[in-house]
């Protein structure tokens, strides 16, 4: 016994074949065992046709380590079925739900940028910051014009002040004027007016 | 061109992004060093000013800037017994642990990726041959794997400059190694052939689906490299690919408690690492 050489890769057998077809890796999403369901969802990661099934799998999953690979291979997946299938996440009352959809979206500048307009336009709050949570992590010509609006428009100090925040670390000139109109509309608020000074700050140097 | 001023609002939100992006957190200690390197590659990349540099990294799917930003700071060298206490954790804590769970004449393996030229998995060989004394109880194979086919090559002569092993005790180089001319080493044959390379893209399923069974996992510095969502999809092929109990060795500066919950963090004297765990719930 010592050291020596691999001859041959460990390999399990039949492991690689097994679970490609479509059909078993569904099911196996849904069965009784926890690494069956985590490498289902793993492995159906380059299956686009499956998103519709992951992303209602993703609201019954009560593993964390199985919905944390149901997230990854959405976030692979991606397309207008997964973000559409994730957005009425964002109202969900589990914040962990909610959380997840929030990161997945994230990694999907291209398919969320489209549902942008309409997420700043929901009445909830909640809803319009976890939108602003969402576009900072897109790489948008519009981001900066979604912002504005924001801060122009929206009359909950929670959203505009999301939005500051965003600000603070990409503002250019060009939203100055925007900025003095969330000073405005918010001139009893301090954070504001805090929030307000460092955007200002930020864009000068720009 | 004159070199950037990097405020103090610029460097904590340089450390913020650069902490997102690699796990890597610079303590105000370290400003110097990072205002110097960070201004080496705002000139590098062409950019005038941090503003236009950070926008650059912050929004540019440019991978090659980052690339070459984490090298600049990090110290990504390889050479022999690098971060030896991880070594010492293998042979005193994780193998002691694995040899209770296999019988007498079992087979341990140990993968190294990336193996670069091969730095890292003959100072595996080298440490077990001088330091586990349960060595010729079980056979032990070292697997190495890259995406760089020459640096795989590089690996398979094990061939090195004085300064890759400057760090190894004398005794391990006169033992181990030909001296060559112009001040270079070659390892010898026989330490050369108990390590079985291979070219592997760790983000592949092709590739990575054949490794199996895995004992312990050297994966230093590698998924610094990586987006969220490839480092996430890498950590579970390497837990995949780990048996149960199984072990990882991360870079010291990284964590897999930021990447995924699959694996249990184990403090052990030497090291801290991540460990496949042995039974999972149904």
């Amino acid at each position: 016994m010592a050291l020596r050489k691999a001859t041959t890769i460990p390999l399990q057998s039949g492991a690689a074949d097994e679970s490609s077809a479509l059909e078993s890796l569904v099911r196996q999403l849904s069965g009784p065992d926890v690494e069956e369901r985590r490498h289902a969802a793993r492995n159906l990661a380059n299956r686009p046709d499956a998103a519709a099934v992951l992303v209602s799998r993703l609201a019954q999953e009560t593993e964390p380590d199985v919905r944390e690979a149901i997230a990854t291979s959405l976030s692979a997946i991606g397309g207008r079925e997964a973000v559409e299938g994730l957005i009425p996440y964002l109202s969900s009352d589990d914040a962990a739900l909610r959380n997840t959809a929030i990161e997945i979206l994230q990694h999907l500048p291209a398919d969320v940028a489209s549902h942008v307009d309409g997420l700043l336009a929901n009445p909830d709050p909640d809803l319009r910051i976890f939108a602003v949570n969402i576009i900072e992590a897109l790489s948008h010509p519009r981001l900066e014009t979604w912002l504005s609006d924001i801060l122009r428009n929206d009359p909950h100090v929670n959203v505009v002040g999301a939005a500051l925040n965003l600000l603070s670390e990409i503002a250019t000139a060009a939203v100055l004027p925007a900025v003095e109109q969330a000073r405005q509309r918010f001139a009893g608020e301090p954070y504001i007016d805090f929030a307000c000074r460092a955007v200002e700050k930020r864009a000068r140097e720009s | 061109m004159p070199e950037p001023c990097i405020s103090d609002v610029d460097f904590t939100m340089f450390r913020e992004l650069f902490y997102r992006k690699t796990g890597i957190w610079f303590e105000d200690g370290k400003r110097y060093f990072v205002d110097r390197r960070l201004s080496e590659r705002i000139l590098a990349s062409g950019k005038g000013s941090f503003r236009q540099y950070y926008q650059k990294l912050r929004w540019s799917d440019n991978g090659a800037e980052w690339q070459a930003l984490i090298n600049a700071l990090t110290v990504n060298e390889t050479y022999f017994f690098r971060e030896v206490h991880q070594f010492e954790c293998l042979v005193n804590s994780m193998l002691e642990e694995i040899a209770q769970h296999k019988t007498p004449g079992g087979v341990i393996r140990i993968w190294s990726i990336p193996s670069s030229s091969g730095e890292e998995p003959y100072s595996l060989a080298i440490y077990l041959l001088e330091k586990w004394r349960k060595l010729s109880e079980f056979d032990v194979e070292i697997l190495a794997s890259d995406i760089d086919t020459e640096a795989l090559e590089r690996a398979r002569a094990g061939v090195y400059s004085a300064r890759s092993v400057q760090y190894l005790p004398k005794e391990y180089l006169l033992k181990y190694f030909t001296p060559l001319p112009g001040d270079q080493y070659q390892l010898n044959e026989e330490i050369r052939g108990t390590v079985a390379f291979s070219r592997i893209n760790l983000a592949d399923p092709q590739d990575t689906g054949m490794f199996q069974n895995i004992d312990v996992v050297f994966c230093r510095n590698l998924l610094i490299y990586f987006d969220d969502i490839s480092r996430r999809r890498a950590a579970e092929t390497l837990y995949d690919a780990l048996a149960p109990g199984g072990f990882i060795c991360l870079g010291h500066s990284e964590s897999m408690s930021r990447i995924s919950s699959l694996f249990t963090l184990r403090r052990f004297p030497e090291a801290i690492v991540y460990q496949k765990p042995i039974r999972r719930a149904p």
